[in-house]
């Protein structure tokens, strides 16, 4: 087996080599990187948009996209702290406000489900507008950024729980919750939809429950991400995750799935959005004056898009 | 004893188009079935309502003397019948055991059982064990695999159902002869564990080796029902066919003449080296049962699906025919049958719709209508074709008038070598008549003119010469008084006429 | 007779007369709710803002119209790339002006080069090219305009778009019209405006009649961008100075506008006439609802709700079981 054709077969590799190779000049141009309180730190940034992409992953996989993963988490965060107020900031309101939070994502998932396989509408420009929707709808509830949150909330989540810190907690579920859902049918039959569809409609599959699965598990993991901002920010912001919907679909792709669908994992998706972290790390940390730094990553992101869409293209 | 698998007086209308008028078929526990009838007859669809692929608008289905009604392939499923696709189920981006099990995944507790999976793979794999070739296993992607593994990764996913009826619906179209040997022996030993097989081919030494009994249908009905043994290929044959056609007197091209296309030793990924040569002024039919060559052998001519191997000579040169545009430019034209996917552009108007292949080979930059009008509505009304305007949507027409918009587009370029790709396919009779008329005009003028027809009498009324193809290669050339139903019809099925 | 009437069905159905139809209904009810809003100056104020919407929609048309999931997202960072070049070029001179118009057209019609061969060769779906290049493109205007663009508009344009040229009518209107006869000649009268269509309505059969479907489809977006940079210009002159999102607002609006005049998201029909009467209706719904003094949250849900609704009538895919 080459080279090229074990990078077809498993493009992820790639990404963790140059996962590594950014770990250490990470660490050169920032000795404190390896420092736990940093490296907590940088995980804490870097798992909104870990949790997206693995979401994002399930609906990619079946040969959809959701753009509207960012106003999501922009909605499910307002929610939560509007509630956790409403209900008077108690231990319970914090439940209540998560609640809350984790099924307004999951409605979220329904409806943009519904639209795209119930009523076979395009994917791209319906998760376009209601995501627009759903970001306004995120500007009625909260207009302005505000209303912290108990301290119980954002302590808890920046502190460390058995003695390991809770942010690595909510890793390692996202890392599980992606080894066990590539061992269920479900996983399988996701890709065969986004490999061939016909194919999967002859096989006998249920094409419509699948593809609706896939935009609620994008809809749920965005809220978690907006639960774990809201535990960052400690408060609430109607403009949330403006730039998620981009950076998890570059995510994805890094991660090895094939944009078009049909093959991937979304195990490779959380290296994909360590990857992206970093890039924004190291560009931070290289010294590149402060105006360069957007355009920096925007170009990385877009050769990644490319370079990835490449290689996993068949 | 009741029957594994009864359908009665089945119907289906796609559209306008009646594709089942009386469908029967009655397969007995534990037989092999063969399934015959020529293109079109409605074979393929009723096999389809039977697998719960598609809805039919009447008649009944029963299984084991019981009515069932079918909503989905998995349905159907559930109750034991399983079907083989021709255009091939399989997803390619996953392994051969992920496929074969799609949908019906061995679990332990909720997770897919993979060893268990692997190990049952592997066991069906055996199955075909010293016949398959290297590189069929379980951990195989299917996309990596070279046809004839493809289709038997198909097969074996058809096997793993343990169903009571398998359809197999031209299952040894790609696979190689110790292949279907080995296939035929599987389905015997089925047999012989109540396991019913319809069986669909297009070699009939294939279905007098294998097969019990054999059902013949025609133009959408089930004609007849009969034992293989106390039967003969003539009959079967002529069952098929129905009415024995003859040609009329034909003009022989080929005397004193040069010709005008050659194509020598072509390989594509449905064709398995095929020359020919063409003459101007001939109209060359080309036949067989559908998907044997015939119009990979014209796409490759135009280019849209290109040749991987051979050379193409036109006009005393060579030429090399990479993209459609090359052949546009060498005088080419190309109407296929599936107007919706390869010809419309739908929502615009017959004037666009003509005007298309001429804007490519004129180099046109600006488009007056006003210049052009007169002379596309010349050749639309040279067609007979009836429409209200040029401005009117491409869709307000009949598919027979649409169709003749489609060629109009290329006599517009006044084409030296005309392809056509089953063009007669669901259009009307006048439209049909219409549509030879102007062939034979064209071919008059001089052009070349090589057509496909899913019905052989278009062609034995219609062509000078016909190729017979099958499998991929052509098995008979058919001149004057030998172009008839019948021998078309035994070269179609593999048999030398 | 009944041909008459399904002709008359036709022409009620027909988006165009629908757009004509809502705006002159959005006019009316604008002018219930506050008398004055259908006033003539007030008219040739809103055609104003719908000219520059038009401008680039008209970039948006013929990409969506190319089909393949044509869209193009980048348009409003292209806007706001061409305001802030064309302020630099310009820096309040009037000399300036022919400089400005040339690299705030040249330079995103060369960017919408670049999303084009991403798109066609490359293959990435256009909405995650455009949208991939936006984020580079304010990456961009950031380094350029060092975070505060400088320049300013120059006396002679902000008054060509601001100030009435002949019977009160300001010279943009007139640019407008030109770019509509320009479009509408090269969609209805020359080969590359027949390709598009073909390309949009049927790739497959594009490529089987011959024509050079990656290049087309390459183009489009290019002109998509030079579209944008000379919207860019316009909104330059328009608000006289420029911020580096000044054309955030116009991506929706530009896409909403082309679907409601009628062009299918699928590709391969539509007009830009339809699309001129879409940014026109466009431009006064939003007039109403500041009018009416509704909020951005809900400006925005109707927008969305508006898009979802075009898609229910013009954008569903095909069934897979006959």
């Amino acid at each position: 087996m080459t080279m090229f054709h074990l990078a077809r077969r498993q493009p992820w590799l790639i990404t963790v080599l140059v996962f590594v190779i950014l770990a250490i000049v990470n660490t050169i141009l920032q000795p404190s990187f390896v420092d736990p309180t940093v490296m907590r730190s940088n995980l804490s940034t870097f798992l909104p948009l870990i949790l997206v992409a693995i979401g994002q992953t399930y609906v990619i996989l079946a040969g959809d996209i959701d753009l509207s993963v960012g106003s999501i988490v922009a909605l499910v965060n307002v929610v939560t702290v509007t509630v956790i107020t409403l209900l008077g900031g108690t231990l319970g309101a914090v439940f209540g406000g998560l609640a809350a939070g984790f099924c307004v994502g999951l409605l979220c998932g329904l409806i943009n489900g519904f639209f795209i396989s119930g009523l076979r509408f395009q994917p791209i420009v319906t998760t376009f507008a209601t995501g627009i929707i759903f970001a306004g709808l995120a500007i009625w509830v909260l207009p302005q950024a505000g209303l912290p949150v108990p301290d119980a909330y954002w302590q808890t989540y920046t502190e460390s729980l058995l003695g390991l810190p809770v942010v690595l907690l909510v890793l390692i579920f996202g890392a599980i919750f992606t080894l066990v859902v590539s061992r269920l049918p479900f996983h399988t039959r996701l890709i065969a939809v986004g490999g061939n569809r016909t194919g999967a409609f002859q096989s006998g599959l249920q094409l419509g429950g699948l593809r609706i699965g896939a935009y609620m598990i994008s809809g749920a993991f965005a809220s978690f991400a907006a639960l774990c901002l809201t535990g960052e920010t400690a408060s609430g912001d109607p403009l949330l995750g403006a730039s998620l919907a981009l950076s998890s679909i570059s995510a994805v792709v890094l991660g090895g799935t094939a944009l078009a669908g049909g093959f991937g994992n979304a195990t490779g998706s959380i290296v994909g959005a360590l990857v992206l972290g970093m890039i924004g790390n190291v560009i931070f940390f290289a010294g590149l004056p402060f105006e360069y730094q957007t355009l920096v990553q925007g170009l990385i992101v877009l050769a990644a898009l490319a370079g990835g869409v490449f290689v996993t293209r068949r | 004893m009741t029957n594994a698998l009864e359908a009665v007086g089945i119907t289906k209308t796609f559209g306008a188009v009646r594709a089942l008028t009386d469908g029967r078929l009655t397969v007995a526990r534990g037989e092999i079935h063969a399934l015959l009838g020529a293109n079109g007859c409605g074979k393929s669809t009723l096999c389809k309502i039977v697998a719960g692929a598609v809805a039919p608008t009447g008649g009944t289905v029963r299984m084991a003397g019981a009515d069932v009604r079918f909503r989905s392939p998995r349905d159907a499923e559930r109750a034991g019948v399983a079907l083989f696709y021709q255009e091939l189920s399989l997803i390619p981006q996953l392994s051969v055991c992920e496929n074969i099990f799609l949908g019906r995944e061995l679990k332990n507790g909720p997770f897919a059982d993979r060893k268990a999976m692997k190990h049952r793979a592997n066991d069906l794999i055996a199955l075909f064990d010293g016949v398959c070739g290297t590189g069929l296993n379980a951990d195989a992607v299917v996309g990596d695999l070279p046809p004839d593994q493809r289709q038997i990764v198909e097969i074996l996913k058809v096997f793993a159902q343990d169903a009571k009826v398998m359809i197999m619906d031209e299952a040894t179209a790609a696979l190689d002869g110790r292949q279907s040997q080995r296939f035929f022996e599987i389905l015997k030993a089925k047999k012989a564990e109540g396991v019913s097989t319809i069986m669909i081919s297009h070699r009939l030494d294939e279905v007098f080796a294998v097969c019990d009994r054999i059902t013949v249908m025609r133009n959408g009905v089930t004609i007849t029902e009969m034992d293989t043994a106390s039967t003969t290929r003539e009959t079967v044959v002529h069952d098929m066919v129905g009415d024995v056609r003859a040609a009329a007197e034909k003009v022989d091209f080929i005397a004193g003449r040069a010709p005008s296309l050659t194509v020598e030793n072509a390989f594509s990924a449905s064709i398995r080296g095929v020359s020919l040569v063409a003459y101007p002024g001939e109209i060359l039919g080309l036949a067989g049962l559908q998907g044997q060559g015939q119009s990979a052998l014209l796409k490759g001519l135009f280019g849209s699906d290109p040749f991987t191997a051979g050379s193409i000579g036109f006009a005393n040169g060579a030429v090399q025919i990479r993209r459609p545009s090359d052949a546009v430019m060498n005088g080419f034209a190309y109407v296929s049958g599936d107007r919706g996917r390869d010809s419309a552009f739908q929502g615009r108007s017959i004037f666009e719709n003509i005007v298309a292949a001429l804007m490519v080979q004129k180099r046109l930059k600006i488009i007056w209508p006003s210049q052009l009008k007169p002379q596309v509505n010349k050749v639309a009304e040279d067609l007979k074709t009836k429409f209200a305007g040029l401005d009117m949507p491409i869709g307000t027409l009949s598919g027979g008038n649409q169709q003749k918009i489609f060629i109009a587009r290329w006599l517009a370029t006044a084409p030296k070598l005309l392809l056509l790709d089953d063009p007669t396919k669901g259009i009307d009779l006048g439209a049909k008549a219409d549509l030879f008329a102007l062939m034979r005009q064209q071919a008059d003028a001089g052009a070349t003119i090589i057509f496909y027809s899913s019905e052989d009498s278009e062609i034995i009324d219609y062509a000078d010469r016909v190729l017979v193809f099958n499998g991929g290669r052509i098995s008979a050339e058919l001149k004057g008084t030998d172009m008839t139903s019948v021998n078309i019809t035994r070269a179609a099925y593999g048999d030398a006429a | 007779m009944n041909s008459n009437q399904s002709r008359i069905t036709a022409l009620i159905a027909d988006p165009l007369t629908i757009a004509i139809a809502a705006s002159v209904a959005l006019l009316l009810i604008g002018e219930i709710l506050s008398p004055g809003f259908a006033q003539g100056t007030q008219i040739v104020r809103l055609l104003t803002v719908a000219a520059i919407l038009g401008i680039v929609a008209a970039g948006q048309n013929i990409v969506i119209l190319g089909g393949r999931e044509g869209i193009d997202l980048s348009v409003g960072s292209l806007i706001s790339l061409g305001a802030v070049l064309a302020g630099n070029m310009m820096n309040g001179q009037n000399s300036g002006i022919p400089l400005a118009v040339i690299v705030a057209g040249g330079i995103p019609f060369l960017i919408g080069l670049i999303n084009g061969i991403g798109i066609t060769f490359v293959r990435i779906p256009p909405l995650v090219m455009t949208l991939g290049m936006t984020a580079v493109i304010q990456g961009g205007l950031v380094v350029y305009s060092q975070g505060v663009p400088s320049g300013a508009a120059a006396p002679l344009l902000s008054g060509f778009i601001n100030q009435p040229l002949v019977f009160g009518i300001p010279g943009i209107l007139f640019v407008w019209v030109a770019i509509a006869a320009i479009m509408l000649f090269v969609l209805r009268r020359t080969s590359f405006g027949f390709a598009i269509y073909a390309i949009g309505s049927n790739e497959r059969a594009a490529t089987l009649v011959g024509l050079p479907v990656q290049l087309i489809r390459t183009l489009i977006y290019g002109f998509s961008g030079l579209f944008a940079g000379l919207a860019g210009v316009c909104v330059i002159g328009y608000t006289g100075t420029s911020f580096i999102s000044v054309g955030d607002q116009y991506v929706l609006p530009s896409v909403i506008a082309v679907v409601i005049g009628g062009t299918s998201l699928a590709g391969g029909a539509g007009g830009y006439l339809g699309t001129m009467a879409g940014a026109v209706a466009l431009t006064i719904l939003q007039s109403v609802l500041i009018t009416l003094n509704l909020d951005v949250w809900a400006r925005q849900v109707i927008f969305g709700l508006t898009l979802l609704a075009l898609m229910l009538l013009y954008g569903r895919q095909k069934k897979l079981r006959v």
